[in-house]
């Protein structure tokens, strides 16, 4: 990661990822109401509810709240600013930790019972998919260096797709297997969306966000939506490799893993958390271990 | 007196002061009956300990060595012995005292092994030592840990034991408290011995006296519960104990082939991952399993906490438990997963298992946890064994990583701990669930548990950047398993001090501040702790530069150490930390700009301090909301068994293989 490309990044990232991210939800809801037979909303819907949100009046449970969510906000900027300027993958997954842990103590700070129930679900959830999420990083590294060759040892930076011969989907395909039902909590879509939803009818009042309103609110949706454009990134990073063929091939790829995610979500109840964590651990375990040990069998020790 | 070395006048005074100023200090606590002289005392002595490592440990962590031989140091090995002798009655009178026989028992055979290896064997070696004491970059690390961290407690333990005291008076019991810091000094230069000796026999001496000081503090109190957990405490060390003199007398009766009789820590280590030296090695990671209170020896460090808190935070931080890893670390060049000779090496392996299921384990145990000690001791345990791991790994990136994980877990733990204790004793609980609105209640002290809280698991502080770390070097030498156990535990981790943190951070603005009464020896150690913990992510590229990576040159000769971590990575890291330190202080300062109101309640809220509501039935009723513990899940009934299975196969088959391997290269 370069100067240049950090600054690149942070400027094309802060500006484009809420668009582009608003945009798909908008698209989400589209599809979600035709799913559900319904005409829906107009694409542009999601940024009118946070415009809507912003021009609120200005009401809080405690002065905290908001700068909890700001430095929520804040630091999944910047994870997301790492990413796309091709730094260190671990450093990414490390700073958007911090992040979530910002959003579960502004629920928190306020003692609403049902916001705390919310933050521990959401606890929970980082709990379920945090081992896939650091192995997908070791996986990363490790197929690198099964693609690179002898004369390249594996990086952990996601600059360095862009030398491969071949896409890391071609040795990680049960690893993208697990990433993608992890990725299901990651977009908080059912049936692991426990502690907030966007589907009024499963959620326990308002969930983690129950005591969140006005700016701070439109703050936690813009959040999702930067956050949804960086896990999109990990998602692309399977298969892009170094020709110009890929950028296609990855926009499709990315388009049906978001509408497979619709699919789900539209079709499963939500689950309890033990279900939850149980099915996440047991598929990351076995995703994990098949693929990294038929990867190459000398990484037993 | 004829002293080897290439050490200064000076600094060889300071190597002596160290060690044996805090046994004068010790002995001034025992004459001084009144507290306020004893208050002023211990304060101008811990002083003094923290200049003398202070001054000693700044000169060496810029990548100095030095050895220093006594030469005819015979007298020298009878004062350890004596020690050795004096340890092994005073266990045996207790045992005797409170019916504990196996302890009489054990501390009978570890006199006798002991006696025996100084009558026939020592001398064998003594010819050939070429140094008993040394001083490298990780002994000069280890002596400011001890020094800085082990005299802060110190001092933070006079406030601390005059609201203790109070409370045992209540109950008519008899002030202890000169004792109580006499032990605390003996242990602070016990452990100088332990990371300065070359010598193995005052090795094992320090190792020695570190049991019996704790075993004596854990039963401070003597209540029944006190005189338990204090032998159960003493059962596990003196196994250990024994292990650590059994491998003595296989050193130095060289009775391994190919080998010369030694009792030097440098000469074993020189012999790298070698199938001779397999038994000793083996017997000396089983002592430092369980000092470091590994699975399945854990349970003692959870039985410690009925100790005063200082105890408690002594033990955690930068004694005792430090002295288990101290030795693993040393021992790293011997472990490794493969031998020299490319073949499988069972002693590394083992110590990496039983230092991953441990990790894995107790983080996980610490999620059904609600008393705060209880859930500090989980995560020191699981963080020990994580450093055991690395040291198992045996590369010298991995080294790098246990080193820091050593360092950042002393100063965040030691926090923790003296939060936790001056908790306690306002608001009268250590339970997690009593700690609801903290930081109205104790505001400072909030801000500091929640300092310690994140310096324990989130980027960008210290044992996150280790961890990183210990990731990176597992993925180079593409030890799968380490890694799956790692991505687990961490999850775990998450999940337990986040929601602990949760819990303190929460507001209602219900001022009822009871912060009035903390004692200022207290904030200050606080205040040095924070501090510690702070600066250290902060020259934490330094120390890494200047005595971690010669230390590790020295101790890995044969490879290349590269860096795990790269540079813009670290800088990235100590932006973010300087990044959040002002946003907070923004945070402190700023106005109030929004109206505030009530929280939800299912109902017409009444009154949101309390959570009270009027209900449908137009009657009042109050919210409660507890934690989720996941007590089935993660709870002891349902992992003790299974790691117990786990880690105490491991044991017998490491032993075993060790013994059937070893002993084809023992000659009798």
């Amino acid at each position: 990661m370069t100067i240049v490309s950090f600054i690149i990044s942070l400027v094309c990232f802060t500006i484009f990822a809420p668009l582009l991210g608003g945009l798909l939800a908008g698209v989400d809801r589209k599809i979600t109401a035709r799913l559900q037979s319904r005409v829906g909303p107009p694409l542009l819907q999601p940024f009118y509810d946070v415009l809507k949100l912003w021009n609120k009046q200005k009401w809080t449970v405690n002065s905290y709240q908001g700068f909890y969510i700001l430095m929520s906000l804040v630091f999944a900027i910047i994870s997301g600013v790492i990413f796309f300027a091709g730094g260190n993958f671990l450093l990414v997954v490390f700073v958007l930790t911090l992040s979530s842990l910002f959003f579960v103590i502004a629920a928190y700070s306020t003692r609403s019972p049902y916001a705390e129930i919310g933050a521990e679900r959401e606890i929970a959830q980082v709990m379920s998919y945090e081992p896939m999420v650091i192995m997908l990083c070791v996986a990363f590294y490790l197929g690198m260096d099964v693609l690179n060759g002898v004369s390249n040892p594996g990086v952990f930076d996601t600059s360095a797709v862009f030398a491969l011969d071949r896409p890391l989907i071609t040795c990680l395909p049960l690893i993208f297997v697990g990433f993608l039902f992890i990725l299901t909590i990651k977009f908080r879509k059912s049936p692991f969306d426990l502690s907030y939803s966007h589907h009024a009818h499963q959620e326990l009042v308002k969930g983690i966000s129950t005591e969140m309103s006005g700016r701070t609110l439109a703050l936690v949706e813009v959040t999702h939506w930067y956050e949804n454009i960086l896990f999109l990134g990990w998602t692309g990073i399977f298969f892009v490799w170094g020709n110009w063929l890929a950028i296609p091939i990855a926009i499709v790829a990315l388009l049906v893993v978001y509408f497979l995610e619709i699919f789900i979500d539209n079709n499963f109840a939500r689950v309890k958390w033990g279900a939850m964590l149980r099915w996440s651990w047991i598929v990351t375990l076995v995703c994990v271990t098949v693929n990294l040990v038929s990867l190459n069998w000398h990484w037993l020790g | 007196m004829d002293v080897v070395t290439q050490m200064d006048f000076i600094t060889q005074l300071n190597l002596a002061v160290l060690i044996v100023l805090p046994v004068i200090a010790a002995g001034i606590m025992l004459l001084v009956r009144n507290a306020k002289v004893r208050g002023g005392l211990v304060v101008v002595l811990a002083a003094l300990i923290i200049l003398a490592s202070l001054a000693f440990g700044l000169r060496y962590i810029t990548g100095g060595s030095d050895t220093l031989l006594i030469k005819d140091a015979e007298w020298l090995g009878y004062i350890a012995l004596a020690i050795d002798i004096i340890c092994c009655v005073y266990i045996i009178a207790k045992g005797i005292i409170y019916k504990r026989f196996l302890a009489v028992l054990m501390a009978l055979v570890q006199g006798v092994v002991v006696v025996c290896l100084e009558i026939f064997w020592v001398h064998h070696a003594l010819e050939s030592m070429s140094h008993q004491l040394y001083i490298d970059g990780l002994s000069a690390i280890m002596v400011l840990v001890i020094g800085i961290i082990g005299s802060g407690i110190c001092i933070y333990a006079n406030g601390y034991m005059v609201d203790f005291q109070k409370h045992e008076d209540e109950h008519g019991k008899k002030d202890r408290r000169p004792v109580f810091f006499a032990l605390m000094f003996v242990f602070l230069s016990a452990m100088f011995i332990i990371v300065l000796s070359n010598d193995l026999t005052w090795l094992l001496t320090g190792w020695e006296v570190t049991t019996v000081c704790s075993f004596a503090l854990i039963g401070y109190t003597r209540t029944d519960e006190a005189i338990r957990n204090s032998f159960r405490q003493i059962y596990m060390n003196l196994l250990g104990g024994i292990a650590f003199s059994v491998a003595l007398v296989i050193l130095a009766s060289g009775a391994v082939a190919g080998t010369k009789p030694t009792l030097e820590l440098s000469a074993l280590i020189a012999q790298g991952p070698s199938v001779l030296v397999m038994l000793p090695v083996m017997l000396l990671a089983l002592a430092g399993f369980t000092k470091a209170a590994q699975m399945p020896f854990h349970t003692w460090l959870l039985g410690a906490m009925v100790a005063p808190t200082p105890t408690s935070a002594l033990l955690h931080s930068s004694t005792m438990v430090k002295a288990g890893v101290f030795m693993l670390i040393k021992l790293a060049p011997c472990l490794g997963i493969t031998t020299a000779t490319g073949l499988v090496n069972f002693n590394g392996w083992i110590v990496v298992l039983v230092g991953g299921v441990t990790f894995l384990g107790c983080s996980c145990l610490a999620i059904s946890q609600s008393n705060a000690k209880r859930v500090l001791a989980y995560s020191t345990i699981a963080n020990l064994g994580l450093i055991v791991a690395c040291a198992g790994v045996g590369t010298p990136e991995a080294v790098w990583a246990a080193i820091f994980l050593l360092i950042f877990h002393a100063a965040a733990k030691s926090l923790l701990f003296l939060c936790v204790g001056t908790t306690e004793h306002h608001i009268g609980s250590r339970d997690i669930e009593s700690m609801d609105e903290l930081f109205d209640r104790l505001p400072n002290i909030s801000r500091f548990t929640a300092l310690g809280i994140l310096c324990m698991f989130v980027a960008p502080f210290g044992m996150l950047i280790s961890k990183w770390a210990t990731i990176v070097s597992l993925a180079e030498t593409g030890n799968m398993i380490l890694l799956v156990i790692l991505a687990f535990g961490s999850a775990a981790t998450f999940m337990f001090w986040s929601k602990w943190l949760g819990k303190i951070i929460a507001v209602s603005h219900a001022s009822n501040e009871a912060e009035k009464g903390v004692h200022k020896t207290e904030w200050f150690s606080l205040a040095l702790m924070a501090f510690l913990a702070f600066a250290m992510c902060v020259f934490f590229p330094l120390i890494s530069e200047f005595s971690v990576v010669p230390y590790l040159k020295a101790a890995f000769p044969a490879t290349l150490l590269t860096a795990a971590i790269s540079l813009d990575n670290l800088i990235i890291m100590a932006v973010i930390a300087l990044l959040l330190l002002a946003i907070f202080a923004i945070q402190f300062f700023r106005p109030r700009s929004k109206a505030e109101v009530g929280i939800y309640l299912a109902g017409v809220g009444t009154n949101s301090e309390e959570r009270e509501y009027t209900n449908s039935l137009s009657q009042t009723a109050k919210a409660s909301q507890r934690n989720w513990y996941l007590d089935k899940v993660f709870g002891e009934k349902a992992l003790y068994l299974p790691s117990y299975i786990v880690t105490i196969a491991l044991l017998v088959i490491g032993l075993a293989a060790a013994i059937s391997i070893g002993l084809n290269f023992i000659q009798i």
